[in-house]
């Protein structure tokens, strides 16, 4: 018996996919592989492998981890190597680890995600860009209509302004901006990229386009340090 | 925003905007790209249906393979677009696109359908539309794609034979190759259309519409059905394999990002039935009979397993419990897939003691129902439909289900079959009945909890082909009150009763039996906005019989009149292996309640054994 924790990305080529889908490809990959998954006992055996914290429909990731467990112990290189065989284009292993067997899982530690955001604007200088952002994420509140999907798509307003970390315009080139975020992101508080656009829309009435919105990474907080989530496994408690 | 491509276009800005992208990505694991430079040919391989019901189908992965493996043939899928994505693909002029490439099939070779299920022929007019693509094959010209058709329902091709240039009937492997080859040598002739369709026209089992003329008579019933020269077939004859063994099957099946219909690997154990059911159309038409060799199924399952890491396989036929190596079949898939959790599901399985030993070593949720199809309610009328199963069989076998814990059973029915009266409805309630009735009698203890039987009505359409292609449907009235009746009659609290509205069936039945004069009513339809037919929340009916009135033709006339035996039908040109003469005697038959012996015992002349390929038939 082995547990592995990998991270691999969601590039553009499957950022189309829903977190459910994603898990079957997964499943599929390893069953071409032959990697000695192990499965669950019971009446309906599953394999037993879990994901981090899901991302929204259309944006991509360099940051996501799915944690295995194994029947039998293998090398992780080669496993990593067998599963870029197997995987469609876009995903891929980037690195992996073995973990304890007691570990926490890759979704229950997830606390925060950083985001680049890059957006398509015009007639509007990056300087006063800059400006809009920082008096947007000072604000007291920050008031937005979310939807509700488990609740027929209700509207329901919320207050984002404890959900975002922090937010800064890091890049500019013809029209095309790229702003960084940090937010809450797991059990505690989630807010996602698109939200946070919708909100800054809102707020500066600026005609945005968003062109592309990709996870940069994803961090658990063990002693007060955001660590990403191989290192949060690796790190002494 | 600007893009480099159209290509790009399509992905960033069509794909964010639709409920499920995941339909038109297009890039799924064991697609096949080519680069359309280094091709001849290009083929849209289109399912006149949405993605997920089209991914479902064994045909369409067989036949998209087969043309894949030519190395100057790049053939894409295109699905219909779900009506969110036709809307932003008209807004921004976006032209239907193939799913691997995205590259708009207006500038491809060929662009042909897969015939399914009548109620999916707007979709087609629509696909055509959206393509840009001329809807009549006469405003076509050189630069245009040939659109070509095959399927079941190409064997009715009438309704659609001003839109298809050519159809293709019977089973395609190897058909389709030798279209291709004749459109090769035409490509490099710089040939005319009327040339190349005169081509397509020598290959057996084509059936080029414009090469035949249609006469009819003062009551508007067919005259004659003539080929206009005579270098051309007066009967096309379906085109069937000889022998499944050494047959084409792919090594590898697309596996769907999404959840689709029927995400499983499907196994072809054999093609045709022998039991000669006098409704079903599939009985008729897929004959004859042939079987794949365990070893080589066996060998198969192992590729796609490997190639494509699907967790189940479902074995596909018409009545699985007919394949004469089931138990070894079954045995072999179990015994080598057991250690890697590979399901095994046998669907149209005849349950009976023997099967449910089958089912509970194979199914993994084995409680989860059963589904009987007795078809009718009264042994007279199951004798008139010739499905040779008796009241005693079927309380046998549910009997058995319920004695090994199964406490949920489906039985499939049919109303409105022919000479039915109010007894025989009667009877699909008090057989129905008899099934609640007889799990009471398994013992409280040995019985499992919970008592659900649902009983499914559909409304009977008779298909060409079948002894009943004569036959009347039902009118919508009468279908109505039988189902009202029925709906009061089997009443219970452990029975759920399903049945749909007949305004479907009626279309169906309008269209199965149809002639070239409903080319116009299904443009005209189209134009009225009719689309996704088999779809409850688009089925228009108002505005089907708008079309009808629009174009001067009477429904009633094709799914509610008598025939006459000697009759011209408007398929009468398309020979399919069994003949008319066995389809009458059977008709003859089943009006006096007589059977017919499954053929499998000893042959009862059908016909099948005549065509080309001979001898198919012990
Ligand atoms: S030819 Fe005879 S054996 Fe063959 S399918 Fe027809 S009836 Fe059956």
């Amino acid at each position: 018996m082995m547990h592995i924790r990998l991270k691999f990305t969601k590039g553009n080529e499957v950022k189309y996919i829903s977190h459910l889908d994603l898990m079957r490809v997964f499943q599929r990959a390893l069953r071409r592989t032959g990697i000695p998954i192990s499965y669950s006992s019971g009446f309906n055996p599953h394999m037993e492998i879990s994901f981090g914290a899901p991302l929204s429909l259309g944006v991509t990731s360099n940051a996501e981890y799915v944690d295995l467990k194994l029947a039998e112990p293998m090398d992780v290189r080669e496993i990593q190597r067998r599963l870029n065989d197997s995987l469609p284009d876009g995903i891929r292993i980037l690195d992996g680890i073995e973990i304890r067997e007691n570990h926490k899982s890759a979704m229950s530690v997830v606390s925060h995600s950083r985001y680049r955001i890059r957006i398509f604007m015009e007639n509007v200088s990056s300087d006063e860009l800059t400006k809009k952002i920082e008096e947007f994420a000072a604000q007291k509140e920050i008031k937005i209509m979310k939807e509700q999907p488990k609740k027929g798509f209700e509207l329901k307003e919320i207050d984002i302004k404890p959900l975002l970390v922090s937010m800064k315009l890091i890049e500019s080139k013809e029209d095309i901006y790229t702003i960084d975020c940090l937010l809450l992101s797991g059990s505690s508080g989630n807010l996602k990229p698109g939200l946070l656009i919708k909100a800054f829309k809102e707020f500066t009435g600026y005609d945005i386009q968003s062109i592309r919105i990709n996870r940069e990474q994803v961090y658990g907080l063990k002693n007060g340090k955001l660590l990403d989530l191989l290192e949060y496994e690796s790190a002494e408690a | 925003m600007k893009y480099d491509n159209t290509r790009e276009f399509i992905y960033e800005e069509l794909l964010s905007k639709v409920e499920k992208p995941g339909r038109y990505i297009g890039t799924e694991w064991n697609s096949i790209h080519k680069n359309p430079e280094t091709v001849d040919i290009r083929f849209a391989f289109c399912f006149p249906d949405v993605y997920e019901v089209g991914m479902s189908h064994l045909g369409m992965k067989i036949l998209y393979h087969l043309l894949n493996d030519q190395q100057d043939i790049f053939c894409e899928r295109v699905f219909a677009p779900w009506p969110d994505m036709e809307e932003v693909m008209r807004k921004t002029g976006i032209k239907l696109f193939g799913l691997e490439s995205r590259d708009f099939i207006d500038s491809f070779d060929f662009v042909g359908f897969t015939l399914q299920y009548e109620m999916s022929y707007t979709n087609i007019v629509n696909m055509l539309d959206l393509a840009g693509i001329p809807k009549r094959s006469g405003e076509r010209n050189e630069g245009h794609p040939f659109v070509v058709a095959g399927g079941p329902c190409a064997y009715n091709p009438e309704p659609l034979y001003d839109i298809v240039d050519f159809f293709m009937l019977g089973e395609g492997e190897e058909q389709l190759l030798e279209v291709m080859e004749l459109y090769r040598k035409w490509k490099s002739s710089k040939g005319t259309r009327e040339e190349f369709l005169k081509m397509a026209a020598s290959v057996r089992g084509v059936y080029v519409p414009k090469f035949y003329k249609v006469d009819y008579n003062e009551d508007s019933t067919i005259k004659s059905i003539k080929p206009i020269t005579e270098d051309i077939p007066g009967k096309v004859r379906k085109r069937v394999i000889k022998n499944l063994k050494g047959s084409y099957f792919p090594d590898k099946i697309v596996v769907p990002f999404i959840d689709i219909v029927h995400d499983r690997i499907m196994l072809e154990i054999f093609r045709g039935c022998t039991r000669g059911c006098r409704f079903c159309q599939a009985g008729m038409i897929y004959r004859p009979v042939r079987e794949r060799e365990v070893e080589e199924l066996v060998e198969i399952a192992d590729r796609l397993i490997q190639s494509s890491g699907y967790e189940e396989i479902s074995l596909s036929s018409l009545s699985t419990s007919d394949f004469s190596k089931l138990n070894e079949l079954v045995e072999r898939l179990v015994s080598k897939y057991k250690s890697s959790r590979i399901g095994l599901s046998l669907p149209s399985l005849r349950i009976d003691s023997f099967s449910l030993k089958l089912v509970q070593e194979v199914q993994k949720v084995r409680k989860s129902g059963l589904t009987f199809a007795p078809e009718a309610g009264t042994q007279r009328m199951r004798d008139v439909i010739n499905k040779g199963v008796d009241e005693e069989d079927l309380l046998n076998s549910v009997g058995a289900a319920f004695e090994t814990g199964y406490s949920s059973v489906k039985l499939y029915y049919m109303i409105g079959l022919p000479a039915e009266t109010m007894e025989d409805i009667q009877g699909i309630a008090d057989l129905t009945f008899k099934v609640v009735d007889r799990y009471y009698r398994v013992p409280k203890e040995k019985r499992g909890k919970g008592l659900n039987v649902t009983a499914s009505a559909s409304s009977f359409v008779p298909k060409p082909f079948t002894p009943f292609q004569w036959e009347p449907q039902d009118t919508i009235n009468t279908l109505i009150e039988k189902q009202r009746y029925l709906q009061k009659a089997i009443k219970k609290k452990q029975i759920t009763f399903n049945w749909h509205e007949p305004y479907v069936s009626y279309m169906e039945a309008v269209f199965a039996r149809g002639d070239r004069r409903l080319c116009d009513v299904l443009i005209k339809a189209w134009e009225l906005g009719c689309k996704f037919d088999g779809w409850d929340q688009y089925f228009d009916y108002e505005a089907w019989m708008q079309a009808f009135k629009d174009t001067g033709a009477d429904p009633d006339f094709y799914a509610a009149r008598r025939r006459e035996l000697d009759e011209v039908l408007p398929w009468d040109h398309i020979d399919v292996g069994v003949t008319k003469k066995y389809l009458r005697g059977e008709y003859k038959k089943s009006l006096k309640g007589e059977l017919t012996r499954d053929c499998r015992t000893a042959c009862t002349g059908c016909g099948i054994n005549l065509l080309q390929e001979g001898g198919v038939c012990k």
